[in-house]
This record gives C-alpha cells, sequence and structure tokens, in this order.
C-alpha cells in the first residue's frame, strides 16, 4: 500500500513524500527531492566556460580552457556523487529499530540503523539555522544512565527540508508505530 | 545605586567635560600647528604626526569589522541542529518535580519535547 503526496521544502522547492505500509509495524517514508535540473546544469556550465573565455582572453594561455573543461567535468561528478541527495528515507520497524537511508544523484546510498532500545522518540524540534528558524524531524537517543534524558539528536531530512505540514506527516506515521512498544510487552 | 544626580557626580561629570574638551584641544594643535613652530617653543618630545591621522583611521575600521566579528560571533555559538542543547540544559535537568495540588496553578516547569510534540500535533479524539 503506498501513496504519494507532494509538499514543498523549507526553499521553496517541490518535494514528494511517499509512504508505504509494509506491515502493521513496518512502515517506509521516503522524501524526494528535486532531479538536477538542465537549466541550472547549463547556467553553470556557461558562466564556468565564459570566465574562463574571459581569462584566455586576457591571458592568451590556452591552458585555461582545458583546464575549465576539467574542473567542469569533475565539480560535476563530485557534485553528484557527494552532494545531491535524490531522496531520504525512513524506515520504521516496530520491534527492530529505524533504518535512515539518504539516495545521491550518482547511485550511492548511505544508510544508517538505530535499533529500537536505543530509540526515546521521534519528534519534531524548531531551531535556528542560518539566519531562519526551521522545523526538522529528529530521533531522540536514549540516554543510558538517565532514562528520561536525551543522549543525542539525530536530525533526519537534512537536505530536503520538508516544510511543517509534510513533517506532521511522518510524526503522525511514526508516533504510531512507537506507540505499538509501549503498549506490547518488552520481551527482552 | 541610583541613577539620580548627586553633587559628586555633577563634580565628576563637569572635570570630565573639561578633560575631554583640553584633550581635543591638544589633538588639534598636535595635528596642525607645523612642527617648527613646536620645536621652537620647546617642545620637541612629540610623537609622529602620522598618528593623528592612523589612529581615527584604525578606530573606525575596527568599528566596522565589529560588525562583522559580532555577526560571527554569533553564528558560532547558536547550537547545531544535531545537539543536545536544542532540546534541554543544565536547568531543565535538575529540576525538581513539584507535587499537583487541587485548584492550584500548576508551577512552572519545562515541558518534554515529546509531551509537547504530543499535544501539538496528534490530536486528541
Amino acid at each position: 500500500m503506498a501513496e504519494e503526496r507532494r509538499f514543498r521544502s523549507a526553499s521553496g522547492a517541490p518535494i514528494a513524500l511517499r509512504r508505504r505500509q509494509h506491515s502493521a509495524s513496518c512502515r517506509e517514508l521516503a522524501v524526494r527531492g528535486p532531479r538536477l535540473q538542465l537549466r541550472s546544469l547549463s547556467a553553470a556550465t556557461s558562466a564556468v566556460w565564459l570566465a574562463a573565455y574571459g581569462l584566455f582572453a586576457l591571458s592568451e594561455n590556452s591552458m585555461v580552457l582545458s583546464a575549465a573543461i576539467f574542473i567542469t567535468l569533475i565539480g560535476l561528478i563530485i557534485y553528484l556523487h557527494f552532494v545531491k541527495i535524490d531522496q531520504e528515507s525512513l524506515l520504521v520497524i516496530g520491534s527492530l529499530g529505524i533504518q535512515v537511508t539518504s539516495s545521491y544523484a550518482s547511485g550511492k546510498e548511505s544508510t544508517t540503523f538505530i535499533e529500537m532500545g536505543q530509540v526515546k522518540d521521534v519528534v519534531i524540534n524548531e531551531a535556528i539555522h542560518m539566519q531562519k528558524v526551521i522545523y526538522y524531524l529528529c530521533i531522540l537517543l536514549q540516554d543510558p544512565e538517565d532514562p528520561q534524558g536525551v543522549s543525542e539528536v539525530v536530525p533526519l531530512f537534512q537536505s530536503s527540508k520538508p516544510r511543517l505540514d509534510c513533517l506532521i506527516e511522518v510524526y503522525k506515521s511514526c508516533q504510531e508505530i512507537l506507540e505499538q512498544r509501549k503498549t506490547a510487552p518488552q520481551s527482552s | 545605586n541610583s541613577p539620580a544626580p548627586l553633587p559628586e557626580r555633577a563634580i565628576y561629570g563637569f572635570a570630565l567635560f573639561l578633560g575631554s574638551w583640553f584633550g581635543f584641544i591638544l589633538y588639534l594643535i598636535w595635528a596642525y600647528v607645523p612642527e617648527t613652530w613646536l620645536f621652537s617653543l620647546g617642545l620637541t618630545y612629540w610623537p609622529q604626526k602620522y598618528w593623528a591621522v592612523a589612529l581615527p583611521v584604525y578606530l573606525l575600521v575596527a568599528v566596522g569589522i565589529g560588525y562583522i566579528l559580532l555577526f560571527g560571533i554569533n553564528m558560532m555559538s547558536t547550537a547545531p541542529l544535531n545537539s543536545t542543547h536544542t532540546i534541554t540544559d543544565n536547568y531543565a535537568k535538575k529540576q525538581q518535580q513539584k507535587k499537583f495540588q487541587e485548584e492550584a496553578i500548576p508551577a512552572l516547569r519545562d515541558i518534554p519535547i515529546s509531551e509537547v510534540n504530543r499535544m501539538f500535533f496528534l490530536p486528541e479524539k
């Protein structure tokens, strides 16, 4: 059972939230950001090449042009592999844990798994970020010594930065699963 | 320690007023009067006149940098998104739970973020 809804990110870009329910205690929520636009790619390439041509006109050194081509190619590869995140997904399995996956535009996927014993709660927090106050979803990790304390905060959806309406949907889905572990008796 | 006017404060104020006028006139004399005239009066041990222009410029550039520095210090002191300082702090961790009394206003306390989230975002049926 999958459904997809459109939302906006904090900066106004269109994002899509896809919710899949695999079973009664397992849900997957994926936020997909906009793909790399051809017009921004051509704008960046033209800007770099125009600047290189201007330098070549000033310095009469043709190495500048080949250097500009190299820089554009290598910069594009680095951007797609290390910077541009296409999709961030959250897989919540009720008795097992939470898995956070980021998929980059080059196909690379980076995954983090947090077991359910360490998870205290999944909350929507608001904080100051770069001269703005944003809402962001985060996982609170339990402090082993102090049952009321929080040892660590893991922010989620850092690159797509959904707005509050999308975050509330994700929050409600997560809370439905997290509530089950209170009512179900702990076996371990 | 009230800010009301007192006779001693009036005297301090007048002494500062005279002192600052004296300092200003001295600065103008040092900056504008040619060195030969000052030497002929016997006053030879002055700093170079270069400093009459350099010090005000240093001061104004420092004020301009101070704006940028303050902005940068603010940005550095802001807690990052993954720090626990966005959720709690030492005072909230050590707060005491007061007992609930009937018909009394509840004591002020820091509400944990999980409770706040449940109240805001989960609709009560």
